[in-house]
C-alpha cells in the first residue's frame, strides 16, 4: 500500500486516534503561514454550521514549521486535537491533524499525503483548500463538500467570480481545450481548492504517476481528468471570487505555462487512448451560477504585451518552425507585422496552434519544456487580441465568443488526431 | 658460365617458391581474417542499430539538438551514424590485425601506433558532440527565457553562449587530440578573453542605457511590471 512508504510513523498514530471520518479537508499550509488560523476556523465553521452530524477532520500537511504546525496543532506533538469553536454546538468533534513532509514540499507530494490519509481514514468526501487564498469561507468548502456527500458526485471543480479581463489562460486554452478534447466542461481545472469523493482518492492513490512533474506541480488537474476518463460523475461548484493570492505565481506566464499547459500536454500523452475516442463534449452540472464576470477598471500595458507577441514570434522563429505546421507559421508571422490597431489572433488559427503544439509536444520534436516556453509570446498575442476585441463586450457577448472559441477546438479535433497518429517528421 | 646462370635462376625462383609459400598463407589468413571481421561488424553493427532502437535514441537526439547539428554537417541519424561508426571501427580493426598477419616490415609499428591513437580519437569526436548537444540546448534556454523576459537583445546572447561553448569544445577537442597543444590554448584564451573583454566594453560604454536598464529590471521593484499583464488563472 502507498500508505506504508507515505505516511509517517507520527501521523499514521495521529491518523488511528482519529478513527473513521465522513468528511475530511486537506490543506498545505506552506509558506502560508499568516493565514493558516484564519482558513482553519473557516474550515470548522463549515462543519460546524453545515455537517453538525458527520465525523470531520481537517489534515494539514507542513513543512514542520513551528509556527505553522503549532496553529494547527495547537502545540508540538499534540495528537489529533479535539477543536470547539465557542457557542456553536456540534454533535460530532473535529479533529484536526498535522503531516510534516521533508522540505521541499509540492502541491504533488501535500496532495498523495492527502489522499493516502482519505484512504485510510475511508473518508467519503474529501476537499482540497489552499490557505493562501483570501476568499476561503466556511459557505466555499461547504460548497466543495456538499455536492459529493449528498449527491454522490466524485469530483467538483470550483467557480469564481473574476474580473473580465483576468483569467485569460483558462477562458481560451485550458477549458476549451480540455473540454473539446476530454469532453468535459469543466472550466477551472486548474485551481487551489477542489472537492472529490473517497474512491476517487483511491483510485489516485494506486497511480503510479506520482513521480512525474506535471503531477508534483499541478495534481488537481490530473485529478478531475482522471474522474472524467474513468466515468466518474463531476460537477462544479460556485465559491465566490477568485482569490488572486494563491501559489504565489501572479503573473509570471511562462511559469504558469509550464505548470498548467505542460500538465494539460502531459495528460493527453497519459491519457490518449481515452481522448483520441472521445467524441462529444458533455455538459458539467453546476451548482450556483454558471459564470460571473465583474468589470473593474484594470491597468493593463497593452502596447508591451503587443511588442513581447511581435518580438517573441520574430526571435523564436527557428524554435517555433521546428514545432508549428509551415501553414500555421507562416499566417502567425503575416499577422505579426500588422499594425496595432488591425491586429487580430483569430481562433482557427489559436486553435491551430495549440493543436500544433500539443502534437510537437507528443512527438518530442524539442524538448518539452522549452517546447512549452514557446507558447508564452504566442499566448501574449492572443491576450491582446482578446484585449482589443472585448474591450467594450458585455458577459454575455463574452459567453458567447468563448462557446465559439470551444466550438471550433471541437472542431478541429481530427486535425490534432490526424497530427498526433502521424510518423514523427523532425524539421530542420 | 651457364651452370652459374642456371644456379641462379634456381636459386631465384626457388626463394621466390619460398616467398610465395611464405606468403600465401598469411596472405590467406589475413583474407580469413577480413572477412571474419566484415561477418562480425556487420552483426555489431545490426545488433546495436536494434539495441539503439530500443532506447529511442533518436528522440532523445531530435530533443537535445543534436540530430539538428548532425543534419546540417550532412551526417545520418544518431542511430544510423553510431551503428555504420561501430561497423568501419570493427572492420577496420580487423582489417588492421589482418595487415599485421603479413609481416611487413615497418607496417607493424604504424598499426600500432593507429591503435594507440583511436581511442583519443574516439573522446574527441565524443567531446566535438556532447559540446554540439550542450551549445545548442543552453543558447536555446537562453534564448527562450530571455524572449519571455522582453530582453532587447536575446538572440545576441543565445549566440554568444552557442560560441563560447563551441570554442570550447573545440579548443578541448584539439588539445585531446594534441594538435599544436600551446597554440591552441594560447588561441583559446586569447579569444575567450577578447571576447569577453569586448562584450564588457561594448555593454559598459557603448549600452549605458541598456546596462541601466538590465540593472532596473533585476534589482528594482518588479512588481510594478508584472501587474501589467492580465492574471493568467
Amino acid at each position: 500500500m502507498a500508505e506504508d512508504v507515505l505516511l509517517s510513523d507520527d501521523l499514521l498514530s495521529q491518523l488511528m486516534s482519529v478513527g473513521e471520518v465522513d468528511l475530511l479537508v486537506g490543506m498545505s499550509s506552506h509558506s502560508a503561514a499568516n493565514t493558516v488560523r484564519q482558513a482553519l476556523d473557516a474550515i470548522e465553521a463549515s462543519f460546524q454550521r453545515n455537517f453538525v452530524r458527520q465525523r470531520v477532520v481537517i489534515v494539514n500537511v507542513g513543512g514542520g514549521d513551528k509556527d505553522e504546525d503549532g496553529v494547527v496543532a495547537q502545540g508540538p506533538g499534540n495528537l489529533a486535537e479535539k477543536v470547539r469553536l465557542p457557542g456553536i454546538t456540534s454533535l460530532r468533534t473535529s479533529h484536526r491533524v498535522t503531516a510534516n513532509v521533508s522540505s521541499p514540499s509540492s502541491p504533488g507530494i501535500a496532495l498523495r499525503t492527502i489522499l493516502a490519509a482519505a484512504d485510510l481514514l475511508r473518508a467519503r468526501a474529501c476537499a482540497v483548500v489552499s490557505p493562501a487564498a483570501s476568499n476561503l469561507t466556511p459557505d466555499s468548502v461547504a460548497n466543495l463538500l456538499r455536492p459529493i456527500y449528498r449527491e454522490k458526485f466524485d469530483f467538483v471543480a470550483p467557480l469564481y467570480s473574476r474580473n473580465k479581463y483576468q483569467g485569460l489562460l483558462a477562458r481560451n486554452l485550458l477549458y476549451p481545450m480540455s473540454r473539446a478534447l476530454f469532453g468535459c466542461g469543466i472550466r477551472e481545472l486548474f485551481s487551489d481548492e477542489w472537492g472529490f469523493s473517497g474512491r476517487l482518492a483511491a483510485l489516485c492513490l494506486n497511480q503510479d504517476v506520482w513521480h512525474e512533474e506535471a503531477i508534483q506541480a499541478r495534481p488537481e488537474a490530473w485529478m478531475g481528468i482522471s474522474a472524467i476518463s474513468s466515468d466518474f460523475r463531476c460537477c462544479q461548484a460556485f465559491l465566490g471570487e477568485k482569490s488572486q493570492a494563491t501559489k504565489g505565481l501572479g503573473t509570471d506566464i511562462v511559469e504558469v505555462l509550464r505548470q498548467t499547459v505542460g500538465t494539460l500536454f502531459w495528460c493527453l500523452e497519459a491519457r490518449q487512448s481515452w481522448w483520441l475516442d472521445c467524441e462529444r463534449s458533455q455538459p458539467v452540472p453546476t451548482f450556483g451560477p454558471a459564470h460571473e464576470l465583474t468589470s473593474d477598471p484594470t491597468d493593463l500595458d497593452r502596447p508591451r504585451i503587443f511588442d513581447m507577441f511581435r518580438s517573441g514570434v520574430t526571435e523564436l522563429e527557428p524554435i517555433l518552425s521546428s514545432i508549428l505546421d509551415p501553414e500555421t507559421h507562416s499566417e502567425i508571422k503575416s499577422i505579426v507585422s500588422l499594425e496595432e490597431g488591425k491586429f487580430r489572433f483569430k481562433s482557427d488559427l489559436w486553435v491551430r496552434t495549440l493543436y500544433d503544439f500539443a502534437a510537437s509536444y507528443h512527438h518530442a520534436v524539442i524538448n518539452r519544456d522549452h517546447l512549452v516556453q514557446a507558447l508564452a509570446p504566442l499566448y501574449r498575442g492572443m491576450t491582446y487580441s482578446f484585449l482589443v476585441e472585448h474591450s467594450d463586450s458585455s458577459t454575455a457577448e463574452m459567453e458567447a465568443a468563448s462557446e465559439m472559441l470551444c466550438g471550433e477546438f471541437e472542431l478541429q479535433k481530427p486535425y490534432l488526431m490526424e497530427r498526433w497518429k502521424a510518423k514523427v517528421e523532425v524539421k530542420s | 658460365m651457364r651452370q652459374t646462370i642456371l644456379r641462379g635462376l634456381e636459386q631465384v625462383y626457388g626463394n621466390l617458391v619460398r616467398m610465395i609459400a611464405e606468403f600465401l598463407p598469411r596472405f590467406l589468413v589475413m583474407l580469413v581474417i577480413i572477412v571474419i571481421g566484415l561477418v562480425v561488424a556487420l552483426a555489431l553493427k545490426y545488433i546495436l542499430r536494434a539495441l539503439l532502437g530500443l532506447t529511442k535514441l533518436d528522440r532523445v537526439s531530435d530533443d537535445a539538438g543534436a540530430s539538428r547539428v548532425l543534419r546540417m554537417a550532412h551526417l545520418p541519424p544518431m542511430t544510423e551514424l553510431l551503428s555504420r561508426s561501430i561497423f568501419w571501427v570493427t572492420w577496420i580493426g580487423f582489417i588492421l590485425v589482418g595487415l599485421s598477419v603479413l609481416g611487413v616490415a615497418g607496417l607493424q609499428e604504424q598499426i600500432s601506433r593507429l591503435f594507440q591513437f583511436l581511442p583519443e580519437v574516439f573522446v574527441a569526436i565524443l567531446i566535438l558532440f556532447l559540446g554540439a548537444v550542450i551549445a545548442n540546448f543552453l543558447s536555446r534556454t537562453a534564448l527562450l527565457a530571455a524572449v519571455n523576459a522582453g530582453h532587447p537583445s536575446a538572440k545576441i546572447l543565445s549566440w554568444s553562449i552557442r560560441f563560447v561553448i563551441w570554442i570550447l569544445a573545440i579548443s578541448m577537442t584539439l588539445e585531446e587530440l594534441g594538435v599544436a597543444r600551446q597554440t591552441v590554448i594560447s588561441a583559446f584564451s586569447i579569444i575567450f578573453g577578447a571576447s569577453m573583454l569586448g562584450l564588457a566594453i561594448a555593454f559598459g560604454l557603448g549600452g549605458q542605457d541598456l546596462a541601466r536598464k538590465c540593472l532596473e529590471r533585476y534589482l528594482g521593484d518588479t512588481k510594478k511590471k508584472e501587474d501589467k499583464e492580465p492574471q493568467p488563472l
